[in-house]
């Protein structure tokens, strides 16, 4: 099973306005492909054109080498299954009935379905987790339920190339990655050709491993994620600057279009600054509450490569950075004092302690000497992510100081509207 | 469908029983069997040969013209309605009742004595008149190979309204033949002969075999056009047949008994309210179902207020409308076409 598609030169426009230039590639037996391009990219008019609804003016789609239009309807359909975006259902057929018309183009005008045809609409349904639903009225199912059910009747066409136009566009995350997993089943197990548009790409580069990116009618670019999915491609195709970055979870390649600020951005910001210590996971949420609330925020000292670190590079942040592995020391006292001068606030995230960061409380302590307002959120906490086993005791000595303590960040917003500092 | 078979038996034996000459129905049955060429003989009851002559000459006829008409209505109707996926569809919904009116006035007011066999001017104007509309409307909708059905369903009521202002600029100068345009729309099946059942039913076969075998086809296209692409269908082949079969079966419909409304938008919908939608058994099924509401209908319509007749539209909507309405009421859901929820 499984067939290779190659596309020549497909030229196509809707009323003299073009949407497919010159498209060409190729898709190997077995490949697992998505598609991917803004809207108005061409991704459904080259998948109606492989699935034969529309007819490109000019440029050619070969099946295993032979030419699309010498296969008549039926065998066409023996080929290809296509799952669209949406299935409209509105009449009372059971489900049954539905997954039962992807017999269709194996059986003869006046041949009955057999106990062959009903045995694989059953193992359909059931690779498709619909069984359930086999009495059941289409018109009574939700979005996510219906389009498994289409997704059955496809696998009961025992297509050698699935085709898939944005099939999870009017799906819950759930059933996204349901939907997408069964296509990579039915790739992986029976060796089926799929190709799907899908205009999620950090949802595709879980599911797939070849990447066609449309841009303006034409391949922009193709292949493994790290060649298509690019911060340049994305900003000429989406028309919108990207970011690339591994998940620092699961390790796959992820974009984002969120934007960092530029230095500029963060020197008129609306908010006072805040210089937040450390960094890590702890401190994030903390740099994103005082971000979204407009404030300069300066960060460190952090670890290069921790993720304070990283939110202060994205953000084009003020940072004071020791390389990894180091303790803290001398060397960066400097230029941590400055920022915290710079500062009118110094606030202290719920991080954990260790023999290497204590120093840092010197430095607070001088700031507070010179009259820097410092915040200490959760103190009661501090047990728990003390390595050193003198946190408390230092924490402690910088509130007789005057250092304020603070259950959650949240307690800090009436500060921040009012301007900062005491 | 046995069901409606036998249905179909008693609807049928009932309208050779009434009438304004009463038969007793087993004078009915053993006329028929006497009449079938098995030459059987039955003794004892005495039959007069007037009775033989009203039942087979003139009920049994009109029988036969009742059921192919009012199964030509609904198989169409059926059709149509899948075809545009339009619950509101009839069979004359694409102007070929329009035509035909225009062509049977066209023949009525200007006095053709034109006869081809036993058929006058007016059926075959009517036939005619029907058939080059459904063309027209076809060739107006269509865009190089295809043909899209919205285009199809918008052109024929176009070219449906434009006929029908024909039709009534011609009724307005009528005279004194106003009476009978109006009842031929009205439509009827007064005047039943064995010829025109000849003539008729063989349309209506042909026409219900070439839609008959495609419903399958039009199972899959219930769910789109490019849905039944996917699997395989020809639609554009699919929707020619379909139309120039359905075309063929009201065309013969209503050039024999006029323009018979409701049966075509409503059986069909009875039929998938009790029985879902699948058109391998729709079709037969209301096939069998128009014909036993015409026969019951044209019965009622001789009986009434016999020795005179209404026209039997009339009594098809009036019968019809209700029973329709009290099933949607009993379903309470109308998700079987359209309604979602």
């Amino acid at each position: 099973m499984g067939i290779n598609i190659e596309v020549h030169g497909l030229k196509l426009a809707y009323d003299a306005q073009p949407v497919l230039e010159e498209t060409s590639f190729t898709v190997e037996r077995g490949d697992l492909v998505a598609l991917l391009g803004a809207n108005g990219a061409g991704k459904s008019t080259l998948l109606r054109c492989i699935s034969r609804i529309l007819r490109p003016t000019s440029g050619s789609i070969l099946l295993d080498g032979q030419g699309l239009e010498q296969f008549d309807s039926k065998e066409a359909a023996r080929k290809m299954a296509v799952v669209p975006q949406e299935t409209t259902a509105d009449f009372d057929f059971t489900v049954e009935d539905i997954v039962m018309m992807g017999r269709f183009p194996y059986l003869n005008r006046f041949q009955k379905e057999d106990q062959k045809d009903r045995e694989i609409v059953r193992r359909s349904m059931e690779m498709t987790g619909v069984s359930h639903l086999a009495e059941r009225s289409i018109a009574a199912l939700s979005g996510g339920e219906k389009q498994r059910v289409i997704m059955a009747r496809a696998v009961c066409q025992q297509p050698e190339a699935l085709l898939l136009d944005e099939p999870t566009a009017n799906l819950d995350i759930g059933y996204q990655s349901m939907l997408l997993e069964l296509a990579a089943r039915l790739n992986r197990e029976q060796k089926v050709t799929v190709i799907a548009a899908i205009h999620d790409i950090n949802l595709a580069v879980h599911h797939f491993n070849r990447f066609i990116l449309l841009a303006g009618g034409r391949v922009m670019a193709a292949g493994r994620a790290e060649e298509v999915i690019t911060p340049e491609n994305i900003r000429k195709s989406y028309g919108v600057p990207a970011t690339t970055y591994r998940h620092p979870l699961h390790g796959v390649l992820q974009v984002s279009v969120v934007r960092g600020r530029s230095s500029e951005e963060n020197r008129s910001g609306s908010g006072p600054a805040v210089h937040v210590i450390g960094g890590g996971e702890e401190a994030l949420p903390v740099l994103e509450f005082l971000s979204q609330r407009g404030c300069r925020l300066s960060v460190g000292p952090v670890s290069a490569q921790d993720s304070g670190c990283r939110f202060a590079h994205f953000h084009s942040l003020p940072v004071v950075i020791v390389p990894p592995f180091t303790s803290m020391n001398g060397v960066h006292k400097e230029e941590h004092l400055k920022l915290m001068r710079d500062a009118n606030m110094v606030v202290v995230p719920p991080i954990p302690f260790g023999e290497g960061n204590l120093p840092i409380f010197e430095e607070v302590e001088t700031a507070l000497d010179e009259g820097k307002p410092v915040y200490i959120i959760d103190l009661a906490g501090v047990d728990r992510r003390d390595y050193s086993g003198e946190a408390r005791q230092l924490l402690e000595s910088l509130v007789e100081k005057g250092a304020e303590v603070l259950e959650t960040v949240d307690e800090l917003h009436e500060t921040i509207c009012s301007g900062g500092g005491k | 469908m046995a069901g409606l078979v036998i249905l179909l038996c008693a609807v049928a034996v009932n309208a050779m029983v009434w009438g304004s000459v009463s038969i007793g129905w087993q004078n009915v049955l053993v006329i028929l069997l006497e009449a079938l060429p098995f030459g059987m003989v039955f003794e004892g009851l005495e039959i007069r040969s007037v009775h033989e002559d009203i039942l087979l000459q003139i009920r049994l006829p009109r029988v036969f013209l009742a059921a192919a008409v009012g199964s030509s209505l609904a198989v169409a109707g059926a059709v149509f309605q899948g075809l545009f996926r339009n619950p509101m569809a009839d069979p004359y919904v694409i102007g070929i009742s329009s035509g035909a009116a225009l062509g049977a006035v066209f023949a009525m007011l200007s006095g053709f004595s034109l006869a081809v066999g036993g058929f006058g001017a007016v059926p075959l104007f009517a036939f005619g008149g029907g058939i080059i509309t459904i063309m027209l409307v076809y060739s107006m909708a269509r865009v190089g190979q295809a043909v899209p059905v919205m285009t199809l369903l918008l052109a024929g009521i176009a070219v449906s309204a434009f006929l029908s202002a024909l039709v009534s600029l011609l009724t307005y100068f009528a005279g004194e033949k106003l009476h009978m345009v109006v009842f031929w729309m009205m439509g009827g099946l007064g005047g039943a002969t064995w010829y025109q059942v000849r003539v008729m039913v063989p349309y209506a076969l042909v026409g219900f075999i070439c839609v008959s075998i495609f419903s399958r086809e039009l199972n899959a296209m219930l769910l789109g056009e490019e849905t039944a692409s996917h699997l395989g269908v020809n639609t554009e082949r699919v929707k020619k047949i379909m139309l120039a079969g359905s075309s063929l079966l009201v065309a013969a419909a209503v050039s024999t008994s006029g323009i018979i409304g409701f049966v075509g938008l409503v059986v069909p919908h009875f039929v998938r309210l009790v029985a879902g939608p699948d058109h391998r058994f729709l079709l037969p099924a209301s096939a069998l179902l128009g014909a036993v509401l015409l026969i019951a209908t044209d019965t009622l319509a001789r009986v009434v207020i016999a020795p005179s007749e209404l026209p039997v539209g009339i009594i098809t909507a009036l019968i019809g409308a209700p029973m329709f309405v009290y099933l949607l009421k009993k379903r309470k859901k109308l998700r079987y076409f359209g309604g979602g929820g």
